[in-house]
């Protein structure tokens, strides 16, 4: 009987001290807004995503701002953190930054409550800072601005030059530009290469080909608005779909960012693949023993854009203004221009183009090439695209088919009736 | 419950009128209590089944009726979303890389698991203890590193699987983007997650057969391959038929290996090569942001592991139930 009595208290007692640890860890500074004492302590739930190249910039602001804390969160890949968003948004809860990339903006600014419409919190203020094409992906249809725009992609061809002199190609960045100014020129090029060497020229036909000739009109899948599809009728994606079929004799069909991919840069499986300014750190990153190998032709074509993201404060943020604050600070020119610096991201700001910062830049790893110029002129003369809520259901319709072309598992007879099939059945 | 009925008659004239009526109560509210106690004790289990499993799949059978967008509005359209699956190809894909990937999975591994439990229930095998223990380490191990590594080996320039079939003069065999082989690639992964857990139950259950029964058998003049069938089978009846409908409840919910293989995208390859089921709800879920799409899935999908389990359960009675 006293043992057991003894052994009541003991449980008692136990659950007793659970239940006020419990207590009293729900109660630090998260919801710090209400504790005056401390100086208005707050704590921001920052959510990113794979190589954005900010980590000095968030130990510098929490350094310099001594009452914000930043938590951070970064899901690996743009997918996973769009999973993640959109199942903390569907439950009422969120971070107070998210970052979202762009493929994934036009569905979530489709529902624009989700988040703090920035207005109300200034970002008039910094819109003229930003390219206008740029700043366009993040506002609403009814003209609420969900994110603020962080780095552009720009687009440049990334080259190997010790291959493509292997196969009796130019090597000089000059030339190379010169080779190809249509896609048409690309091709043959890439023809030249797989006779010479025997293995294809570019890594794949639906990011290096299909995806970049896809934006350079100025309109992709829809028209003036989410009820305008025009993806059958637009001329543009008819092209770039025959280009991307036309290009697979010289593709080594490496999908990107897979093992084959990470690999082929390495052995050399592939000589040439699209680059927009993220890219170059990746690609030093998977593949430095290459380094002095590779050099930055223009893309045919001129212009080009791939990537980028924008970032946004959910709605039921307690911050939402030192979740701004934050926010402007880190997309504001100076540390933009950091972060080009450290990591390759290009900036989204014009006004820092014709600087000489910009302008003199230039990147060892790709044989010193002027990669500040390059990508400064291949956002030049972008058209906005509207991108509408069903964009990128659109566009990963389309490229599975031609993904299932390169692969050899369908063939290209009647990809484009395929692919339109497709695209109807899965925007139903 | 019955409460013992000898009472001493020293004891009774002792109790007196007063505390017979109190013992009475006592005994009424004691044996209410004892008839509640068993309930009291898997309550906790109920509640929070209630709460976690049986809330949210009668929730999901709601959210099928609607056109329900995760982080926007909701409209009711009725069975349109079933009628829509109907019509779907991609739902009929999935369906198909579903069974072809649960058969593939679960027959071999449930046969491999047997004779792999037959092995390891001989006395003379050294280091038993040893082998039983490893073979949970795939089951322990993290989904995604195994993903990663098989999805390595399995690679289409760079694997070891297509070095070795090069070596017999096959050319290189892209597992992620034919269809089959790509089946063969989830099939192995899960196989070699599970067999592991099912060799252990195979082996437990072995173990528990009497010796005189094979004795018996011996005697009778069966060997070795006899015995097996005629003996350890049908005892192993039972057994066999957990692991059968286990295996298909899990088998026809095949997710994260075709989810981790197909990242980043989440339709299982550009053909939908291994899009699963549940892959697919996801997709609709998650990627295109149609709840009530996905929760038609779910429904479906529902429907046919009771069904299949059901199926496979007669199907496993009919093993040699003599006795």
């Amino acid at each position: 009987m006293r043992s057991r009595s003894i052994l009541k208290a003991v449980i008692a007692g136990g659950a007793a001290m659970a239940l006020l640890a419990g207590c009293s860890s729900g109660g630090s500074t998260e919801n710090g807004g209400d504790s005056p004492s401390s100086g208005k302590q707050v704590t921001l739930n920052v959510w990113t995503f794979g190589g954005m190249g900010l980590d000095e910039l968030f130990t510098k602001y929490q350094s310099e701002n001594p009452n914000i804390t930043l938590k951070l969160t970064n899901a690996g890949g743009s997918d996973e953190q769009a999973q993640a968003l959109t199942t903390a948004l569907a439950g009422g809860k969120g971070p107070d930054v998210a970052a979202i990339e762009v493929g994934y903006m036009s569905q979530f600014k489709a529902q624009p409550q989700n988040f703090v419409d920035l207005r109300t919190l200034g970002s008039d203020d910094i819109q003229d800072t930003f390219l206008d094409w740029r700043w366009e992906q993040g506002v609403a249809a009814d003209g609420a601005v969900v994110g603020i725009p962080t780095d552009v992609g720009g687009l440049a061809m990334a080259y190997r030059t010790d291959l493509f002199e292997v196969a009796g190609l130019p090597t000089d960045r000059e030339e190379v530009s010169a080779l190809w100014p249509t896609w048409e020129d690309f091709i043959t090029v890439g023809n030249q290469y797989t006779e010479a060497t025997g293995k294809g020229m570019v890594d794949n036909a639906t990011n290096s080909v299909y995806n970049a000739v896809v934006r350079q009109g100025d309109q992709m899948y829809y028209g003036d608005g989410p009820d305008d599809l025009v993806y059958d009728t637009n001329p543009q994606v008819r092209e770039a779909f025959d280009l991307a079929l036309g290009s697979l004799e010289l593709s080594s069909n490496t999908g990107s960012f897979s093992e084959e991919w990470n690999a082929g840069m390495n052995n050399g499986d592939f000589a040439v693949l699209a680059a927009p300014a993220w890219m170059m750190t990746y690609i030093s990153q998977q593949a430095p023993d290459t380094n002095g190998k590779w050099d930055i032709a223009a893309v045919p074509g001129g212009v080009g854009n791939w990537g980028g993201s924008q970032l946004t404060i959910p709605a039921n943020s307690e911050h939402p203004q030192e979740a701004f604050d934050f926010m402007s600070w880190l997309m504001a020119p100076e540390q933009q221009l950091e972060v080009f610096q450290a990591h390759g991201n290009f900036p989204s700001t014009p006004e820092l183009y014709e600087t000489p910062d910009i302008q003199e830049f230039s990147s060892e790893f790709f044989n010193s090439a002027p990669v500040g110029p390059i990508f400064a002129k291949s956002t030049e003369g972008i058209k906005p695209i509207y991108e509408g809520p069903q964009q990128r259901i659109i566009d990963t319709a389309i490229q599975n088919v031609i993904g299932q072309v390169e692969n050899g598992e369908e063939s290209a007879e009647g990809a484009w009736e395929r692919a339109m099939a497709d695209v109807e059945t899965a925007i139903q | 419950m019955t409460l013992p009925t000898s009472v001493s008659p020293k004891e009774e004239s002792k109790s007196g009128a007063m505390s017979s009526r109190s013992k009475r109560r006592r005994i009424r509210s004691a044996s209410r209590a004892d008839a509640i106690a068993p309930y009291a004790y898997i309550a906790p289990f109920f509640i929070i089944f209630g709460i976690f499993g049986l809330f949210p799949t009668i929730f999901t059978f709601y959210v099928a009726l609607f056109d329900w967008n995760p982080i926007g509005g909701q409209t009711f359209i009725g069975f349109d979303n079933f009628t829509q699956l109907y019509g779907d190809p991609r739902f009929w894909n999935a369906l198909r890389n579903t069974f072809s990937m649960w058969i593939l999975s679960t027959v071999p591994q449930l046969t491999f698991a047997l004779f792999l439990a037959q092995l390891l229930n001989n006395i003379r095998l050294k280091f038993a203890n040893f082998f039983r223990m490893s073979m949970l380490i795939p089951y322990i191990t993290s989904v995604v590193a195994t993903t990663i590594v098989f999805a390595s080996l399995f690679g289409r320039e760079y694997g070891l699987i297509n070095f070795f079939l090069g070596i017999f003069g096959v050319g290189n065999i892209d597992f992620t983007a034919n269809t089959l082989a790509s089946h063969i690639l989830v099939a192995t992964m899960v196989m070699w997650r599970w067999f592991g857990y099912n060799t252990l139950i195979y082996l437990a259950a072995l173990q528990a057969i009497p010796k005189d029964v094979y004795e018996a058998a011996a005697i009778d003049g069966a060997g070795g391959f006899k015995q097996f069938f005629f003996v350890t089978i049908p005892s192993l009846r039972p057994v066999i038929i957990f692991t059968v409908i286990v295996s298909t409840i899990g088998g026809l919910q095949i997710f994260t290996e075709p989810l981790l293989l197909s990242s980043p995208g989440l339709t299982g390859g550009a053909g939908r090569q291994f899009q699963t089921l549940t892959l697919f709800l996801y997709e609709q879920g998650f990627g295109n942001f149609e709840f009530g799409y996905g929760s038609a899935i779910g429904v479906v999908l529902f429907l046919l592991i009771v069904v299949f389990s059901i199926i496979n359960f007669f199907l496993s009675r009919r093993i040699a139930s003599d006795d």
